[in-house]
């Protein structure tokens, strides 16, 4: 399969593909600010309206064209859900490092 | 046809005159007083005439005049039964009331509501009128809600004081618990008699009479003071001394002993009725001569004597003596309003002073007081041949003689040694010895009110007895022939009682104080009764009642806050389950190795 991605992949397959694998490290692993995972988060996001806008512009399959929107809109109530969580974290401790999360158990 | 059955009514109607002008006319001059006395004089003289007929022909009249109502089967009506009872003691009561009027008139000279205190003083004996002539239990009913009314009034005349008013409501309270008994007899009556009259009730004679006489002997114990319901009598004292003369003496409380008397016909085929009566007066006359020897208080001693005299005259009913108990009351009302006349002119003399151990060598001071004090307390204590003698002796001998409690008889026995030891305790403490109160009192006795009154029921304290039980007619046979220390039992005991007390009392002298022992102690706080079921039976009634009708309450709500253990549960298990630590970014880390591991393994498996 390796293979396969390295032989058959152009340039912009693997642009796209190292966006989302980048984003996708970046939400995974952050230092102490958990804007930081939220804004790979979108990057996540983006790579992959990206991806499926190409896809389906190549592949001129009509009827998916509406899913990049739809991936749109869910990203922004995503979007608005984790930022309104950063706020929860911020409004107790002022900052919103990560290892505060700690002290939230229950 | 004569004049009985008028001059009885005319007699009774004359009392109401005075309310019916005060509500009338609405006059309050200052003469008012002088008119119910005089009223009452009027009333006295005219039921003389009824009785004097009835002495000497034995002649009974029973009044039915107006027919009030009929409920379905049961026809309500104004009767008035006129017999040996009702035509003995209206003339005792008249006279006593009379002389307590005329003393009220001195005692309450100074109080500007008397013309007040006066009406009540009248409606109180119209109530009582109408209880002993009543001939059916209605009427009996009415006239007795009537007189613990009008109890309740009285007590609480210096309604400013508090301790006034809560023996106002102890009064009214203890005769409710007795008036359930009443109600219950009623309504035994109504059922299984349809009648409330007494004539069809003793003509029907039902069989099983347990129910109705145990609720009747519930009013007895509530009215007249009997064991459990006895501490309203004593706090009653606060009312003014007239009142205690008139109620708490003669005329109330032995209401509960007349109704007993009234249903003797019933009575004397119940044995164990009759033993329970006969126990519950032993009991009471005891324990309250028991609580009367420690007593500090003059009024207080005379009213558990006057419980001590009730509990005696129960427990003649219980020996099945209700004519012999008639002729206790009849001749108790002389002597023991007499005793509290005699208090009440001490009191006011020594400004308001009750308490005995401030008291001393009146002897000197009022010697009019003092003879009627000592006089009174021989009639009580059952002198030979003063009034106390003819009822008090007699009942003593019959018990004696008669086939009854042996227990019942030794409390008897005992309290009635006992009425000598704390009349000895009154007469030495108040009378004999040096002044303890202070120097600066006016006393004086020189007021004719006072005087005549006092006078009246002296002469009525030494020769009502003799007299009574010469005109009656034979009823009940007394026992005539008993060994002779049978005979003088009653003479014995007392005579122990009072050079017991004498003694004791002179020992007093030469006491150092010392710390009361535990049977002073019970003594003087009444046997811890009114302490004990004043404060836990309230308390635990209402803690009880708050604990369920809230606990209740929070349990309903406790089970619609079923959500609310529900979230509790949840919250303590997922504490006990939940291993995270919210290291997040282990387990971020975590994730991305085990992905990257994953693709790895995926490519290199091909």
């Amino acid at each position: 399969m390796i293979n396969f991605i390295i032989t058959n992949m152009s340039l912009v397959h693997i642009n796209i593909f190292l966006a989302f694998t980048v984003s996708l490290v970046g939400l995974l692993m952050y230092r102490s600010h958990l804007i930081s995972s939220l804004l790979c988060l979108e990057g996540i996001i983006l790579s992959l309206f990206v991806i499926a806008t190409i896809v389906v512009l190549n592949t001129h399959f009509t009827l998916a064209s509406i899913i990049p929107i739809i991936l749109l809109v869910f990203a922004a109530c995503e979007a608005a859900l984790g930022l309104s969580l950063l706020v929860i974290v911020s409004n107790t401790y002022g900052v919103d490092h990560v290892q505060n999360l700690n002290l939230l158990q229950c | 046809m004569n004049m009985f059955s008028s001059l009885m009514l005319a007699s009774l109607s004359v009392l109401t005159l005075p309310i019916m002008s005060s509500i009338l006319n609405t006059h309050k001059n200052s003469t008012y007083p002088h008119h119910v006395k005089n009223i009452i004089s009027y009333a006295f003289i005219t039921s003389l005439i009824p009785t004097m007929m009835f002495i000497h022909s034995g002649q009974e009249t029973i009044i039915s005049n107006w027919h009030w109502m009929t409920i379905q089967t049961l026809k309500l009506s104004l009767s008035f039964k006129l017999d040996y009872f009702s035509m003995i003691f209206v003339p005792v009561a008249l006279f006593v009331t009379w002389s307590i009027m005329e003393f009220s008139l001195w005692y309450m000279h100074s109080d500007p509501y008397i013309t007040r205190f006066f009406k009540y003083l009248l409606t109180f004996l119209i109530t009582m009128m109408i209880l002993v002539t009543a001939n059916n239990l209605f009427q009996l009913f009415i006239g007795w809600e009537g007189v613990g009314i009008m109890s309740f009034l009285l007590i609480g005349w210096w309604y400013g004081r508090t301790d006034a008013n809560t023996a106002a409501l102890q009064a009214i309270l203890y005769n409710r618990i007795g008036d359930i008994g009443f109600i219950m007899a009623m309504a035994w009556f109504l059922f299984n008699t349809n009648t409330w009259d007494l004539q069809q009730i003793f003509m029907l004679d039902p069989n099983l009479t347990n129910l109705p006489l145990l609720g009747l002997l519930l009013a007895a114990t509530g009215k007249s003071a009997q064991f459990g319901l006895h501490p309203w009598l004593p706090s009653a004292m606060e009312g003014p001394t007239p009142v205690s003369a008139l109620l708490h003496s003669s005329t109330m409380v032995v209401a509960g002993v007349f109704l007993l008397i009234r249903f003797h016909p019933l009575m004397e085929n119940n044995k164990t009725i009759q033993s329970l009566t006969l126990c519950l007066g032993a009991i009471t006359t005891l324990f309250t001569a028991i609580c009367a020897l420690t007593q500090n208080d003059i009024k207080k001693i005379i009213a558990f004597s006057t419980s001590s005299q009730l509990g005696l005259m129960i427990v003649t009913i219980g020996i099945n003596q209700p004519y012999l108990a008639f002729l206790h009351i009849c001749t108790h009302a002389f002597f023991k309003a007499m005793l509290f006349m005699c208090s009440g002119s001490i009191i006011h003399s020594l400004n308001d002073e009750q308490d005995i151990r401030k008291m001393g060598g009146l002897f000197n001071a009022m010697p009019f007081t003092t003879t009627s004090l000592i006089i009174g307390s021989l009639a009580l204590t059952g002198m030979p041949f003063l009034t106390g003698f003819y009822s008090k002796d007699l009942i003593i001998e019959t018990a004696n003689t008669s086939y009854t409690n042996a227990w019942a008889l030794l409390m008897t026995l005992i309290a009635t040694s006992l009425t000598a030891v704390y009349s000895t305790r009154i007469i030495f403490f108040a009378l004999l010895g040096q002044p303890r109160f202070l120097p600066l009192t006016t006393i004086n006795e020189n007021n004719p009110f006072l005087i005549n009154s006092i006078k009246r029921l002296l002469i009525g304290s030494i020769f009502a007895g003799f007299f009574i039980s010469n005109n009656i007619y034979p009823t009940t046979i007394p026992e005539m022939t008993m060994p002779i220390y049978m005979k003088l039992t009653a003479l014995t005991v007392t005579i122990l009682g009072f050079t017991l007390a004498l003694e004791l009392s002179l020992i007093t002298h030469n006491l150092k104080p010392e710390h009361p022992t535990n049977m002073f102690k019970f003594s003087n706080l009444l046997g811890y009764y009114p302490t004990i079921m004043h404060r836990l039976p309230p308390l635990a009634n209402l803690s009880m009642s708050q604990k369920s009708a809230s606990l209740l309450l929070d349990s309903i709500w406790l089970e619609n806050i079923l959500p609310k253990s529900i979230s509790q549960f949840q919250m303590k298990t997922s504490i006990l389950i939940s291993t995270q630590k919210g290291q997040i970014k282990l387990y971020f880390l975590s994730f991305l190795i085990t992905l990257t591991l994953s693709m790895l393994l995926f490519n290199l498996h091909e």
